[in-house]
């Protein structure tokens, strides 16, 4: 868990920051702050998040709490790490050639993949587009199976 | 009849055009003859110059130029024109138009009303197929000219010549005239009209005789009493679109008189109130512009102006009183507002209970309040000005330097810094409208806005709200994915109780262990 990042346990708390960051760029880490590969997600996102401020706010969400859980249903997160990103309460996706384009599932291998991804998405944001395509190679993203409803 | 040689297609499609062109080129004549509807079918093989001069011929059977009515233009078309779409189009607006013109004709036929001369001037209408203007003076009844012009025969001989010409349609005779019958119904109730309108009268004269010849106060007095029936009998039977007499005289004439009759009792006050007001000389305009609107009487403006001069007399304070001109201690303008407040009050209090009491008349009150409205407003402005030329240490005018020069060098630097800095800023804020959620960033930015500077705690976001999230597995927009979730999240309930139910474990038997069993029974 980072000091530096908030960490949200309710619904309410996750929709006020959903609807009061406007235009920039937010995002949503779901996960578990003792898993392994959640810490070393937070890390890079505690270390970059200066950098990114002017463009985006990072936060960070619990997903053991119990107000959370419609947010896990509703966003399907089955993996975590898993990342959402928001702009202007709408929800962005990016192509990344995973099977999931509504979040990035997993961690980074470094600061710039992260950054390289928040920007990314603010350009499309602010070009109007919902989906973006993802500015990384693809030996650096994370790969995963995704289960299709339990199968 | 040349027939179209079919090709065999040997060298393909565009030989076979070629050729066809080519064949067309040699003999156009006959081909063109083939392809038109030929009014003339043995003429094809006569040479391509006579079929020229027999179109030259047709073309030579002009009619004269006519004026069409309808259309409003001159043609050579003849008796073929009012079969032209163009025309049929004017025609049916052109009757229509008229036909408006009629449902007022054929409502006072079954209603008949009496005329009030002053309105009669305005009454007319252009008979477009007799093409004559029908007015009504010396009329008694509403539209009575009108009515026995319609059901005359002349009229009913010039319309159907028009229907002949135009090409109406025969059967819309009817349309467009009033028949015997209905004129003989509209008389008998005329003459009921009249015998019990006499009765009411007062005078010994008819009512006819005394309807065109005089207009003087008798007449008024009766028609006053006979619209107050009258107008109560139509509000009572018919609703929409009809033009009410007026119950009010509109006449300068006729209001000025009852001004002066009824008003009186509110002189004493309305000189108490002057008396305050410091008296403009633009008074007489303001009176002016009053009569003007006076043409409008109706509650609403009485309310507006009630309104209006309510919330003048609150925002004028110290400015109405001739004592607290230029005075800035606050006891005085407290007193000021509360005496001008109470004068207002009293004032339409006053005129409200001469309203409700009807010696007072719609048309009397309006003008009285602009007026109090007008001077009051002019006052506030002189006020106002004054106390500036006052206050101020120099002007323009006396050639002072304007209040920014003052200031040192230093001040006017960072006050140019500024400039540039907001105008950066300014560019940026101009974000991309196109960009993504720019409506919602727009109108929150409002909500936190107003959070914060009136301190209004919105209701925070309802525990349902959900972000617009298009989910992993969707097909279509984000909305039905959302609606999949809410379908979703209300299956959940029951999907929870079933897995309560205790699952029964039982052992997987197969058909030939059951088969098995059951043989040796056999």
């Amino acid at each position: 868990m980072s000091y530096l990042l908030t960490t949200l346990t309710k619904k309410k708390e996750i929709d006020t920051i959903i609807r009061d960051t406007i235009d920039k760029v937010l995002v949503l880490r779901f996960g578990r702050a003792m898993d392994a590969l959640c810490l070393q997600l937070d890390d890079i996102l505690a270390k970059s998040s200066r950098d990114v401020s002017k463009f985006a706010d990072v936060a960070l969400v619990d997903i053991d709490s119990e107000d959370v859980q419609v947010y896990v249903k509703y966003f399907d997160i089955t993996l975590i790490p898993s990342t959402v990103f928001f702009f202007n309460a709408h929800h962005m996706k990016m192509d990344s050639g995973t099977a999931d384009h509504t979040k990035w599932v997993g961690a980074f291998h470094r600061k710039q993949d992260f950054i390289d991804v928040v920007e990314a998405i603010y350009r499309g944001a602010m070009k109007g587009k919902l989906i973006v395509n993802c500015p990384l190679p693809p030996e650096r993203i994370p790969k995963y199976q995704l289960l299709y409803k339990d199968v | 009849m040349i027939k179209r040689c079919i090709l065999p297609r040997l060298y393909g499609v565009k030989y076979e055009t070629l050729f066809f062109r080519m064949f067309l080129k040699i003999l156009p004549g006959k081909i063109k003859s083939s392809v038109k509807p030929n009014p003339n079918p043995n003429n094809e093989l006569t040479p391509p110059i006579n079929q020229k001069s027999m179109k030259k011929k047709n073309k030579k059977q002009k009619s004269e130029f006519d004026f069409c009515k309808v259309c409003n233009r001159n043609h050579d078309e003849g008796q073929r024109h009012k079969y032209f779409p163009s025309h049929t189009n004017s025609l049916s607006k052109f009757f229509s138009r008229f036909q408006n013109k009629l449902t007022e004709v054929r409502f006072f036929l079954k209603n008949p009303s009496f005329l009030r001369l002053e309105l009669a001037s305005r009454n007319r209408l252009w008979c477009i197929f007799c093409d004559c203007d029908i007015d009504e003076l010396g009329s008694s009844f509403a539209c009575q000219n009108a009515i026995n012009h319609l059901a005359s025969g002349d009229h009913l001989k010039n319309l159907k010549h028009f229907l002949w010409k135009y090409g109406g349609g025969m059967d819309r005779v009817d349309a467009f005239r009033i028949s015997q019958a209905d004129i003989a119904k509209w008389e008998t109730k005329c003459k009921s009209l009249k015998s019990e309108a006499a009765p009411c009268g007062g005078t010994s004269q008819g009512f006819p005789s005394g309807l065109s010849n005089d207009i003087h106060k008798e007449l008024d007095y009766e028609n006053l009493n006979n619209y107050e029936k009258n107008t109560l009998h139509h509000l009572n039977s018919n609703i929409s679109n009809v033009v009410m007499p007026l119950q009010q005289h509109t006449n300068e004439y006729q209001v000025s008189r009852l001004e002066h009759s009824g008003v009186a009792n509110v002189g004493s006050n309305m000189h108490v109130i002057t008396s305050t007001l410091s008296v403009d000389p633009c008074d007489g305009t303001s009176l002016w512009n009053a009569n003007n609107l006076m043409e409008s009487d109706s509650y609403s403006s009485l309310m507006v102006s009630v309104v209006f001069l309510y919330l003048l007399a609150y925002g004028n304070g110290a400015v109405n009183d001739s004592n607290c001109s230029g005075d800035v201690s606050h006891n005085k303008k407290g007193k000021c507002k509360m005496t001008c407040l109470s004068h207002c009050f009293i004032l339409m209090i006053v005129f409200w209970n001469l309203y409700m009491d009807n010696t007072l008349s719609l048309g009397s009150v309006i003008p009285i309040c602009v007026a109090i409205v007008a001077t009051a407003g002019l006052q506030n402005i002189t006020q106002i000005s004054s106390f500036l030329l006052r206050e101020a240490g120099g002007n323009v005018h006396s050639g002072a330097p304007p209040p920014w020069f003052e200031e040192t060098q230093g001040d006017q630097l960072n006050v140019q810094l500024n400039q540039v800095s907001t105008l950066n800023k300014s560019g940026k804020l101009k974000l991309n409208p196109k960009r993504v959620g720019a409506a919602w960033a727009e109108k929150r930015k409002m909500e936190m806005e107003m959070e914060k500077r009136g301190g209004i705690v919105k209701s925070d976001c309802d525990p349902n709200w959900l972000p617009n999230f298009g989910r992993v597995w969707q097909s279509g927009s984000r909305k039905e994915s959302r609606k999949e979730f809410e379908f979703e999240k209300q299956k959940q309930p029951n999907v929870h109780s079933l897995s309560e139910m205790p699952m029964e474990i039982k052992p997987y038997v197969s058909k030939r262990m059951v088969a098995q069993y059951l043989v040796p029974e056999i």
